[in-house]
């Protein structure tokens, strides 16, 4: 992956070709990290492109921008296209100067135009700039690993990999957008195109734009087909997602330099490492998270893993007060407020492949939304039963079940009734298989200050959610439209960003995720129900897969969430500083985002009962003091400084 | 519920236990029918909290199965149960 920017300004002689050139300069040095191996901007007439590039594939040719010789139509591109050989062979008419996959992405927007998207095996977000009719092309790819925003002008766009490049180029004047703030308080994250900024739109998954000079046309090009159901049986299912997901592994480890893996001990990571092991010949190197608290660690999995599969293996511990040192960067890379700390070790993580010398590893991200291994499908099946025939008790000895990680499992069967009930006199309304998750998180906003309280009182992150969802995926069966609200939220805006591309990027690594292949995401689709989720056992079809490839302690392990240590970073007695000034009245009154006299009464609480702290209440604190973390680094102060130097442009 | 019954004791123990959810749960504006767990004002873990609250501060010993929404679910509710058991 890379870091792109840009923006479109008003052509002819008389436009300030130096200011420009600046402005493009800032914007590409803010995102040297995610692309520390060249940075260049190129500046044409009316478009400036700028490109920071991580040397991944045709390490020698693959520059950018990049420019088509005859056309003038011109490149910037952040991901891989997977499958560019053999896209390359469909385009044998087009005269290749390099090797890259970025000459292939041009030739393939030359040849079929914008709708090639749709023929691409990849992650990617690019802009495309055509001379000749003076357009600019965003895309984004199916999931939304590789992230694009943009801020629109009055006659011009801004876009870039990170809104951080926006700031830097003067596009906008950082401030939190309450509906973003809202949105991450109750979904975890904000719904594009909402972002945590005013005024910094995100592109969302699956969509192309075209900006005409004047207005920017959003299109989505693609989703799962879920009313294709195929009855196959479970052994035709099991070989058909082996084949497919050796496939994707194959596709991933194509890269100029060697490919590693995360492994988390997991049934997941686990598969795929399997794969990609095979594949490699046995020089898989694998790479994990360690904690020193017995209920996250996963150590023993993973080595259980490790000794199975023979990888060259490193795991780093990490200490509950590291967490605390890691937010601030974690947040800043980010850019938005997070609700749990798990992002934090994942940027250590990051370091540790980096310092190894590795720049690309597979992760295992995707298989819980597509083979539906959440507690929360399981969730879902249960209430909608419920609610279908509340009269049977079956439900009820199922409850407990639901989610068997979580503390108040063992809570009275009556009370958790109460807790699983919500929405049951409506099954079909869009939003059922989340009620019960998004009303616990959005008790979150009751700690906002009065004026973001009454900023977003017309907001309702639910709706916003549902907004992000196609007509078809709205009316879609129960469980699918679950996968689709989870691919449309969760997924891309926490998973795959907050935790996945910004915590690799900072450390200059890329992430490969082969289930979110989107031809293994359309199979998953085409499923029946039972291969995925029969009765309470979930991603049948995955353990089936792995059968004869891992340990069998592995294919029984029940789904297990990964999770960080919270309260006791934030405000026990190892709470770094960061965290007592911004988590002090006054900071909470300068940033305006919260209620400082709630604010005050949660620490003295944490303090208080340190890791009883529940989980509700650790939400708060984490999401507060990374609010602040994000108001400090980006409103508070003015847009770092980068060092412009490395830069080079380019005009024609 | 007893409404007969809101003279001066039980609207003390009311507001007593008004304030403690208030001020454990962060929560403003509920009203005293509000079910806490289907209005979000409470999680099933801030119950275990609000009974240790009904234990250690007033008194109340409750049993296992008096773990219900019926004497848990709403201040009303709350009042009710903790002013039986205390027997006002």
């Amino acid at each position: 992956m890379c870091g792109i920017a840009g923006f479109t300004f008003p052509a002819g002689p008389e436009s300030p070709r130096e200011a420009q050139g600046g402005r493009l300069a800032r914007m590409v040095a803010s995102l040297r990290h995610r692309g520390p191996d060249a940075q260049r901007g190129l500046l044409l007439d009316g478009v400036a492109l700028g490109h920071a590039r991580l040397a991944v594939v045709d390490l020698a040719g693959g520059a950018q921008p990049m420019r088509d010789p005859e056309t003038g139509v011109a490149l910037v591109f952040n991901g891989e296209i997977f499958n560019h050989v053999e896209l390359r062979r469909q385009l044998d008419g087009y005269p290749f100067r390099t090797r890259s996959d970025t000459e292939v992405l041009l030739a393939a927007f030359l040849t079929w135009g914008i709708e090639s998207v749709r023929r691409f095996v990849g992650q990617f977000a690019f802009a495309v700039w055509d001379p000749r009719d003076r357009s600019l092309w965003l895309a984004r790819d199916p999931v939304g690993i590789a992230p694009l925003v943009y801020a629109l002008e009055e006659a011009a766009i801004a876009f870039a990999s990170e809104a951080k490049a926006l700031f830097s180029g003067g596009f906008r004047r950082a401030a939190i957008d309450p509906r973003g703030l809202a949105q991450s308080l109750t979904l975890w994250a904000p719904v594009a195109p909402t972002t945590s900024f005013a005024g910094v739109q995100a592109l969302p998954p699956a969509c192309w734009a075209r900006w005409d000079g004047a207005r920017l046309d959003v299109r989505p090009y693609w989703e799962p087909d879920f009313d294709a159901v195929e009855p196959v049986d479970d052994a035709t299912a099991a070989r058909q997602v082996a084949e497919l997901l050796d496939d994707a592994v194959r596709l991933r480890l194509r890269a100029d330099v060697p490919v590693g893996a995360y492994l988390s001990g997991g049934l997941d990571s686990s598969l795929l490492c399997s794969h990609a092991q095979e594949q490699l010949g046995g020089s898989l190197r694998t790479f994990s998270i360690a904690f020193g608290d017995q209920k996250l660690d996963e150590r023993r999995h993973q080595e259980e893993v490790v000794a199975a599969l023979r990888t060259e293996h490193r795991a780093v511990e990490i200490a509950a007060r590291e967490i605390g040192d890691l937010l601030p960067a974690a947040v800043d890379h980010a850019e938005q407020a997070i609700v749990r700390t798990a992002p934090a070790p994942m940027l250590r993580l990051s370091r540790l492949v980096h310092d190894e010398g590795l720049r690309v590893v597979l992760t295992g991200e995707g298989a819980d939304e597509i083979f539906w291994g959440y507690d929360l499908f399981r969730e879902a099946k249960v209430r909608d039963a419920w609610a279908r025939r509340p009269r049977s008790g079956r439900w009820r000895l199922l409850l407990p079940a639901l989610h068997p990680s979580l503390p108040h499992a063992a809570q009275p069967a009556a009370i958790l009734a109460e807790v699983y009930g919500a929405g049951l006199s409506d099954p079909d309304q869009p939003a059922f298989s989340h009620l019960v998750r998004w009303s616990a998180s959005g008790r979150l906003l009751r700690f906002l200050s009065a004026s973001v309280a009454e900023a977003v009182a017309a907001e309702d992150p639910i709706v916003s959610a549902l907004g992000a969802l196609s007509e078809r995926s709205r009316r879609t069966r129960l469980l699918a439209r679950a996968q689709m609200l989870e691919m449309r939220t969760l997924l891309p805006g926490y998973l795959l960003g907050a935790q996945g591309d910004r915590m690799l990027m900072a450390a200059s690594v890329e992430g490969r995720y082969p289930y979110l292949d989107h031809r293994l995401i359309e199979l998953a689709a085409r499923l029946p129900d039972r291969v995925k989720l029969r009765a309470m056992r979930e991603k049948r079809v995955l353990r089936q897969c792995a059968r004869g490839r891992l340990p069998a302690s592995i294919l029984a392990r029940p789904k297990f969430p990964y999770r960080a240590p919270i309260a006791w970073v934030l405000a026990g007695p190892e709470a770094p500083c960061w965290a007592a000034e911004l988590l002090s009245p006054d900071a909470v009154r300068a940033a305006g985002l919260f209620d400082a006299a709630k604010v005050s009464r949660l620490v003295e609480k944490a303090r208080a009962v340190g890791s009883a702290l529940s989980e509700a209440d650790a939400m708060a604190l984490v999401s507060i003091a990374t609010s602040q973390l994000l108001w400090a680094g980006f409103v508070q102060s003015m847009p770092r400084p980068a060092d412009v130097a490395p830069v080079s442009l380019e005009a024609a | 519920m007893r409404q007969g019954e809101v003279g001066g004791a039980a609207s003390g123990l009311r507001e007593r236990i008004r304030a403690f959810i208030v001020e454990t749960f962060f929560v403003d504006g509920f009203g005293d029918e509000d079910s806490f767990l289907a209005r979000g004002i409470i999680d099933s873990m801030g119950l275990v909290q609000l009974v240790t609250f009904l234990e250690h501060d007033l008194g109340i010993r409750v049993d296992d199965d008096e773990l219900l929404p019926e004497n848990l679910d709403s201040l009303a509710r709350v009042t009710a149960f903790a002013g039986r058991k205390l027997g006002r």
